[in-house]
């Protein structure tokens, strides 16, 4: 009983609309490829292709989720990205891999620190403070280039980041088998299938069969094994650690989580270090994927990563939202931008199919969280005068 | 000033009100309100004061009885017609645009479609000029002091050409000095003619500036005289009634001798109220009587360590928290149920079982880090049998559980569990009876488990018959601390409703 109503409430379009959407659009871009008669569309080939485009942007939205989570927002993403890059291609030569590297953490940190001191501890709206930072560390990527691109001899970053490493069968299989294996024993011990035990058994039995008969999938670069670990590390933190309850919980309601004891400012100026932290990463991706980078490289991609998030559902009020669903989101637009190649409509109108995707996908979460709280109210009893 | 003969503004003939058929918060009330008079309205909480307001500024339609403004009788539905009437409400928070000027803020919601600035101005001149008030009326009104935006909300009242104004607790959040001027001012518009309504807790404001009183308990009429005619006692008498005055201490209970849990020193919060120095035994319950406004809220912040410009120490088994933030009260083992529950104590989206396992997620923890479902539902299940939640289930979200039930989730927050300290800051506003006697008897549950409780409340009652010790704050300041069975409502509610600040010289306070 409790099982099917969990079931039932996952199912919902407000819990599960990303999914929903990304099989839509997936299914309808393979039939048209397919009536046009363009290669299969779910191909080993493509899938690659657009888990490999979407990396970046995925790992950036499993951060901002979190600082969308805690109820804030942080539009300096791109810059500090660009930044990072910029500068370990720049010293890669001069300096070795390891104070080129060194160099770009230090950025991301450094950013993540004076956003979450200056949203957190002085106050400054979120909004206004990243769009600061934004603007400023683009001008130092400006400067440090100085309208030229950087391409380094040494090919370090790109060893690394075009390389596939591939997950052998037996392995996949082997973590398959732990996982529903895991999920049926917390079935056998709780003597009841909760929706936790249904979900890893169902993944396990998936994974089986996507190692048995597309082995190729899991061939991978190593931008995608990165957001692979990310992915799961965030999703487990956020569901099962203390610290992921209080993020929420801050979010949610910051002055009852801060006298419930809860270190409310930690946890916000933290998600800003995440936050860069994360850009830095992205931007030695970046720097690795083409060894070299211009000017003007990474901008904009703050809107296209808060875009995957709200897509995933993830309020901006703060409160609630899965990284897992961000990564969806983010799949969705390059799936778009996928789509729009292969089937030769150019990118014309790609911003504009995204554009419109996005404000359907809010529309679509205001209206059904409407609905919910509606039904809320009518259950609450009437207040004597 | 007063002036009997003159023709009644507005006459109430034997009023009821109901909203639902079966309580009338007002039954059968009598008011008359004469020009150029400022009539105080008193009575304690849930005696029917705002009611009654809102009947007066068409907020709410009487059920039965006559109500006649200027001679006529009058059937208003809407606060759009009293205004129109002649009726204006200053609130108890004056309701004024922060981002505009105080020239705005005056004329704000004035009909017509052009914004003539020089006439206003010529008008808010003479306007002020006759409250005798100065105000600069190009300050934007976020500059200014609570007190200044009081004026400007007085103000905006006065130029809707009121002839009756009603005033709700205009200076509960007010210093002596910004009192004054408020006093002044009303006193000043009542010469001419105008009318007041004056709602107000303090009864030495009343006895300073009202001419006529009538006190309303339990939704009827107790007293109605003129000022010469009563003192500050037979008020309170009229307030509580005689009854309730004598079956007070219905247990008298002395303080228990144990050792201090909480030990306040000369702590003043926001760095200008009190000090306070008192002690919370183990096994004691301590009672804040304070009216809203007396410091009583921002006392207990301060304890908990979230009121940063706070001077002096609280500490609770040798650990310091004033100052420190709620997490260092939190391990240090205080508790606390904030005054508002929605917006500081509960997460509403949250169910009851998340809820209740917030505060102590990391005991309910594997190793302090992984939350373990299981052990949070046991707790939220044990909570909820030991506080009698009524619930669907313990995965209900808190924001469908009625007053009472969302209370006790906050309680459950804390109770049971190893905090040596709760503080309450008025538990029980907007319970009904039921589930305030059941958080009450918890309260004292939890103190014979040798654990110290901070209760606020403005409950008088409530406070006497729970409390060992009673400590009464008004205006920022301890006036009295005593066992409670040494004292009575009586006693209390006189010491509360006293503004501690002695009247100022009137002359030098006309202007700013």
């Amino acid at each position: 009983m409790y099982l099917t109503a969990r079931l039932a409430q996952s199912f919902k379009l407000r819990s599960a609309g990303v999914v929903y959407a990304l099989a839509l659009i997936v299914g309808l871009l393979t039939l048209l490829s397919a009536a046009q008669g363009k290669p299969f569309y779910l191909s080993v080939l493509n899938v690659q292709n657009i888990l490999d485009q979407s990396s970046m942007i995925a790992i950036m939205a499993i951060f901002m989720t979190l600082v969308l989570i805690t109820g804030s927002f942080d539009l300096s993403v791109g810059s500090v990205a660009a930044l990072s890059g910029a500068t370990a291609l720049s010293l890669l030569d001069g300096y070795g891999p390891v104070v080129a590297t060194a160099a770009a953490i230090a950025i991301g940190l450094v950013s993540g620190v004076v956003n979450g001191l200056l949203v957190e501890k002085v106050g400054v709206n979120a909004f206004i403070v990243t769009l600061g930072t934004c603007t400023a560390i683009r001008g130092l990527v400006l400067a440090l280039l100085d309208g030229h691109a950087v391409s380094p001899k040494s090919t370090f970053y790109y060893d690394i980041m075009s390389a596939r490493p591939t997950l052998p069968v037996w392995a996949v299989l082997l973590i398959a088998l732990a996982l529903a294996g895991f999920g049926g024993y917390r079935a056998f011990t709780a003597k009841t299938w909760t929706l936790a035990s249904v979900v890893l058994v169902g993944l396990g039995v998936l994974l089986a069969l996507l190692g048995i008969f597309v082995p190729d999938l899991f061939r991978e670069v190593t931008a995608v094994w990165v957001l692979l670990v990310l992915l799961i590390g965030s999703a487990l933190y956020l569901r099962f650690t203390t610290m992921g309850r209080y993020l929420y919980a801050t979010g949610a309601n910051t002055e009852a989580a801060r006298l419930s004891g809860i270190n409310t400012s930690r946890y916000k100026i933290g998600v800003f270090i995440a936050m860069s932290l994360a850009c830095s990463l992205v931007g030695l991706i970046f720097a690795g994927k083409f060894n070299s980078m211009d000017p003007n490289s990474l901008s904009g991609t703050e809107l296209t990563v808060i875009a995957a998030a709200v897509l995933g559902g993830t309020s901006l009020q703060g409160g609630s939202g899965y990284t897992t669903k961000s990564v969806l989101g983010a799949l969705i637009l390059f799936t778009l931008s996928n789509g729009f190649n292969i089937l030769n409509l150019g990118s014309n109108y790609q911003y504009f199919i995204q554009g419109i995707v996005l404000v359907a996908a809010a529309t679509v979460y205001t209206v059904a969280g409407r609905q919910k709280k509606h039904q809320a109210v009518m259950v609450e009893e009437p207040i004597s005068a | 000033m007063t002036q009997p003969l003159s023709e009644p503004i507005l006459v109430f003939d034997d009023v009821y009100k109901t909203f639902d058929g079966v309580n009338y918060p007002l039954r059968g009330v009598h008011l008359t309100v004469r020009p150029g008079v400022v009539h105080a309205l008193i009575g304690s909480n849930g005696a029917g004061k705002s009611v009654l307001l809102k009947l007066i500024n068409g907020t709410h339609t009487r059920s039965k009885g006559t109500v006649k403004w200027l001679g006529k009788e009058v059937h208003w539905t809407s606060p759009g017609e009293a205004i129109a009437a002649g009726i204006s409400t200053v609130p108890q928070h004056a309701q004024v645009a922060p981002t505009m000027s105080v020239l705005d803020n005056v004329f704000l919601g004035r009909p017509g479609k052009l914004f003539n600035a020089s006439r206003l101005r010529a008008e808010l001149d003479a306007l002020m000029a006759r409250i005798g008030y100065e105000l600069n009326p190009d300050a934007t009104v976020d500059e200014l002091s609570v007190g200044e935006c009081q004026m400007v909300s007085l103000m905006q009242a006065l130029a809707r050409g009121g002839k009756l104004l009603l005033l709700d607790e205009p200076t509960a959040s007010l210093t002596a000095h910004e009192r004054e001027v408020v006093f002044e001012a009303v006193r000043t518009l009542a010469a001419p003619g105008i009318a007041f309504v004056y709602v107000s807790h303090f009864l030495d404001e009343i006895l300073d500036l009202a001419d006529e009183v009538t006190v309303l308990r339990d939704g009827q009429v107790t007293l109605e005289a003129s000022r010469e005619d009563v003192t500050k006692s037979s008020l309170v008498s009229a307030m509580l009634g005689k009854e309730l005055c004598q079956s007070e201490n219905l247990v008298p209970e002395l303080s228990p001798d144990g050792p201090a849990v909480l030990s306040v020193s000369e702590l003043a919060p926001l760095g200008n109220l009190g000090p306070f120095s008192f002690d919370v035994k183990a096994g004691e319950i301590v009672g804040i009587a304070g009216l809203l406004g007396s410091g009583r809220t921002e006392l207990l912040s301060a304890i908990y360590g979230e009121d940063p410009k706070a001077t002096g120490t609280a500490s609770i088994g040798g650990v310091e928290t004033a100052r420190a933030g709620a997490a260092n009260a939190v391990r240090a083992g205080m508790a606390l149920v904030p005054e508002d529950r929605n917006r500081s104590g509960l997460i509403g989206e949250w169910s009851i079982a998340d809820n209740a396992s917030l505060a102590y997620l990391p005991q309910l923890s594997k190793r302090g880090l992984f939350p373990i479902p299981l052990a949070q539902r046991e707790r939220a299940e044990e909570a909820k049998a030991y506080l009698d939640i009524r619930c669907s289930s313990i995965d209900q979200p808190v924001n469908e559980l009625s007053g009472g039930n969302a209370q006790k989730v906050v309680f459950a927050k804390w109770v049971p569990g190893t905090a040596k300290l709760l503080m309450l800051d008025d538990p029980t506003v907007g319970i009904d009876v039921g589930a305030k006697a059941e958080l009450l008897q918890l309260v004292k549950d939890f103190a014979k488990q040798g654990k110290a409780v901070l209760m606020v409340s403005s409950e008088f009652e409530e406070l006497l018959s729970t409390c060992h010790r009673i400590i009464v704050v008004a205006k920022g300041r301890i006036v009295a601390q005593m066992q409670a069975w040494e004292t009575d409502l009586h006693e209390v509610t006189e010491l509360a409703s006293g503004s501690a600040g002695q009247p100022q010289a009137r002359r030098e306070l006309t202007c700013i």
